[in-house]
């Protein structure tokens, strides 16, 4: 009786507190108190360094004469477009680019097609053993490859010499530095096969069987079925190969001490704005040059997904 | 049932809070343990090649201290670890010395010092930070000139608290007394504490071997009845130059590409192309307005000498064989593969091998050939200085008189004390360390009155940058055969200018 709409409606309803909130903003506000210690951490860590860098990028800040800061405008910004040691930076880490992201990218898939083959035995051993090296940490590993590598005594040029061959100076000719920190790059390339293997076996089997039974082959398979399935996979190790790629450091400042040698050919852009900011103490030039590979970085990556929006196909979208 | 939803969302919401204020908040000590301990004290101006360092270094960053000690003197903040200290043998003796001096009842109510150590690696970015913060310590050292030039505008003139304080310049060798007159305008930045001279060690072993007299000992001796110069260092050194076959360099059958033992190099002479030509002559790369760029026919020789000796002559090795097992990754002389190098005393800290390995070899010490009639050996030399920021500067100085009254300091740091009185004792931990070498120290204290000067280690405008043009002119030589040295001084002389017209603009 109680439940009729009539004594529903007969039944007045409580006047609601001006304090009383809608159970959905309740909901809301735990969710921000939630993750406000996280917002207050990006707030405090990350966004007010990065507009404080920003800030830098337009004052001649230097670590020892602090007193002597002052705006000045768009001077780093024009600096860097006659210094000959910025277009370097920038002609090197675009070179090594050009060869170490398609060599990453196709080694990557390839071994992800090796170790995801049905007929290969202890898959999973050969997968630890692929992946291993990316646990060792990154300097340990450079200064083992600085060894390997030597043109004297390195095992690689050993081996070359073994079959009679003469192996290049892999660490101080301007050519074979690219090809060196490509192949310790290949070493770490663990994280971009698993992620591929993932993509792989995302793919149905269904697809292989009918293009089976339609008489198409290895190659066929792989090209029209394999890589367009997998293709948001691949898009994102491409970006993330790509930035990986802008922001490469490490194994150039341990090779080399920070210098860039063999005649600057491994100073790329993020080592250059380390030894403005940190060596030379112009932070606010080093600011310039770090919101430069801001921009260049997203220029690429927004280029990417324009391409993306063509060429990706995800399942269940309009392509 | 609002109620008893929301009180366990609260108190999880507040526990995370804290958790994260807590660990944002903490306070950290930098420290890393060291891994071995060293045998030797290494010095403090040492800048041996990454690969090459002898022991890792430890931090220690004290508890915080306010305006006042416990023993209610000033505090003076002691800096350490921009030149050496770092190592554990050598914290040992800093704490040691601060908490003796500490308790001294002639420092009560007076000074009270506060040492904070780093690793080398990270000590000038450190500093350089704690002067832009507003945090300043007091005095930095021990610390050789190349330290003290980055920071040569932050540093005060002790030359008014020498003489106020009564400090006795006199018991210094002459040449050492204004070697510290470096900062901006001539300003004296320390005073003489530990000396590095430069001079040759040679390998006892590899001349035994190939029967040729050991190099002179005194400057001005004959070697195999010609003069001791760079043309008879060239020689010597091909003739101490090895294939695997066992032809040395003056061989028509030599084979450079199988070099298994070299003739001489000037070991960890701080990669730069003009600090190897010292030893043709002092020079500098800028004029001593600090205004032009300018290539001495000093440093256009020895850069010459040095690029035939890795490509024509082969008496030295490239930088790809430097780095190989051959010459143990940098470190030339311990490999025993070269016969001669020529550096500073600190090297002493890191001739013998890690333990448990045993040295395969003796050493000897050698006066530096002359070239044209003079005699050049570079030299390095640690002081103390006091920051221009400090509040303190009487009592900093106090320390900096204390500290280098202090044997047991120096002795720890592996340096020739600029005081004569004090020399023998580190000279006595040499040779223990080194019972089978016969080593000529008189060598060593003749070194110390030829120092270069200007000091190849000179202050020029914009340092780091300048000195980063420096190296890139080594490192390309080293690597790379046939280049036209002219042309490639000329591009630097370029590259300079640029660097200091800049900087000049900057700084009027």
């Amino acid at each position: 009786m109680t439940d009729s709409p009539q004594a529903l409606a007969a039944t007045p309803r409580p006047r609601r507190s001006r304090w009383m909130l809608r159970p959905s903003t309740r909901e809301a506000l735990w969710g921000y108190a939630f993750i406000g210690p996280w917002l207050l951490g990006l707030a405090l860590f990350t966004a007010g360094p990065i507009i404080a860098s920003l800030v830098m990028s337009f004052t001649n800040f230097d670590l020892l004469h602090v007193d002597q800061t002052r705006f000045i405008g768009l001077d780093n910004y024009v600096r860097m477009t006659t210094d000959p040691l910025v277009a370097k930076s920038l002609i090197s880490t675009f070179k090594f680019a050009l060869i170490v992201i398609p060599v990453t990218m196709f080694a990557s898939l390839g071994f992800a097609l090796l170790l995801n083959h049905p007929q290969l035995p202890a898959k999973g051993a050969l997968r630890t053993l692929v992946y291993m090296p990316i646990m060792i940490p990154l300097v340990a590993s450079t200064l083992v490859w600085t060894g390997f590598l030597n043109t004297e005594t390195g095992w690689l040029n050993k081996a070359f010499e073994a079959f009679g061959l003469t192996g290049p100076d892999w660490i101080n000719s301007e050519v074979w530095i690219y090809p060196a920190l490509t192949l310790m790059g290949l070493w770490a390339i663990g994280n971009f096969m698993i992620i591929n293997i993932a993509g792989l076996q995302s793919v149905p089997t269904e697809l292989y069987e009918a293009a089976r039974i339609d008489g198409a082959g290895w190659w066929t398979q792989l090209r029209k079925i394999t890589i367009p399935l997998m293709s948001p996979v691949l898009l994102y190790n491409l970006v993330i190969v790509l930035i990986a790629t802008f922001q490469y450091f490490t194994q150039a400042y341990t090779l080399t001490n920070g210098k860039g040698d063999p005649n600057n050919a491994t100073l790329f852009v993020n080592l250059e704005l380390f030894r403005e900011a940190f060596v030379f103490s112009r932070m606010g030039y080093g600011a310039a040059i770090a919101w430069l590979l801001f921009a260049i970085v997203l220029l690429l990556t927004l280029a990417l997904f324009a391409f993306a929006r063509r060429r990706v196909y995800y399942a269940g979208g309009d392509r | 049932m609002n109620r008893s939803r929301s009180s366990p969302r609260a108190l999880m919401v507040a526990v995370g809070v804290v958790a994260i204020l807590a660990a944002a908040c903490g306070s950290s000590t930098q420290s890393t343990a060291p891994s071995a301990a060293a045998t030797v004290a290494v010095p403090a101006t040492a800048a041996p090649a990454a690969t090459a360092a002898p022991t890792p270094e430890v931090a220690i960053t004290p508890e915080p201290v306010g305006l006042v000690g416990p023993n209610g003197g000033k505090v003076i903040r002691w800096f350490i670890g921009l030149g050496g200290g770092g190592q554990p043998a050598q914290i040992e003796a800093e704490q040691k010395f601060a908490a003796d001096f500490n308790a001294d009842p002639a420092n009560k109510d007076k000074i009270y010092l506060a040492p904070e150590i780093y690793s080398n690696q990270v000590a000038a970015q450190q500093l350089q930070v704690q002067i832009a913060a507003g945090n300043p310590p007091d005095i930095i050292g021990p610390v050789g000139v190349e330290g003290l030039n980055i920071f040569r505008d932050n540093l005060l003139d002790v030359k008014p608290l020498i003489a106020s304080q009564n400090f006795d310049m006199t018991r210094f060798d002459p040449a050492l007394v204004d070697f510290f007159d470096i900062g901006k305008d001539g300003a004296t930045i320390g005073v003489p504490y530990a000396t590095y001279p430069s001079f040759i060690y040679y390998n006892t072993k590899l001349f035994d071997e190939a029967q040729l007299p050991y190099p002179p000992t005194k400057v001005g001796e004959m070697y195999n009845g010609k003069p001791w110069d760079m043309a008879a260092l060239r020689e010597l050194g091909m003739k101490l130059t090895v294939d695997k076959n066992g032809n040395d360099a003056t061989s028509a059958d030599f084979d450079p590409e199988n070099i298994v033992q070299w003739g001489f190099d000037m070991q960890w002479a701080d990669d730069r192309s003009d600090t190897e030509a010292t030893i043709f002559g002092s020079s500098s790369v800028v004029t001593p307005d600090g205004k032009t760029a300018q290539i001495t026919p000093q440093f256009n020789q020895g850069l010459k000498w040095f690029n035939d000796g890795v490509w024509k002559d082969h008496f030295i090795p490239t930088s790809a064989a430097i780095n190989s097992d051959l010459l143990a990754k940098g470190n030339l002389f311990q490999s025993g593969n070269i016969a001669m190098v020529s550096t500073h005393l600190w090297y002493t800290c890191c001739i013998n091998p890690a333990a448990p390995a045993k040295p395969s070899f003796s050493w000897g010490a050698a006066v530096v050939p002359e070239n044209n009639g003079v005699t050049t050996a570079k030299l390095h030399a640690d002081t103390f200085s006091i920051l221009d920021t400090t509040k303190n500067p009487t009592e900093a100085f106090d320390v900096i008189a204390a500290l280098a009254a202090s044997p047991e300091l120096l002795t720890n740091y592996g340096g020739l004390s600029a005081d004569p009185a004090l020399q023998q004792a580190f000279l006595d931990s040499v040779q223990k360390n080194y019972p089978d070498s016969k080593i000529d120290f008189q060598v060593i204290k003749d070194m110390l009155g030829y120092a270069d000067k200007p000091s190849h280690q000179g202050w020029l405008p914009d340092y780091q940058k300048s000195r980063d043009a420096l190296k890139a002119v080594y490192s390309k030589y080293r690597t790379t055969a046939g280049l036209d040295i002219d042309a490639e001084l000329a591009t630097l002389k370029t590259t300079l200018q640029g660097i200091f017209d800049q900087y000049n603009a900057a700084n009027p």
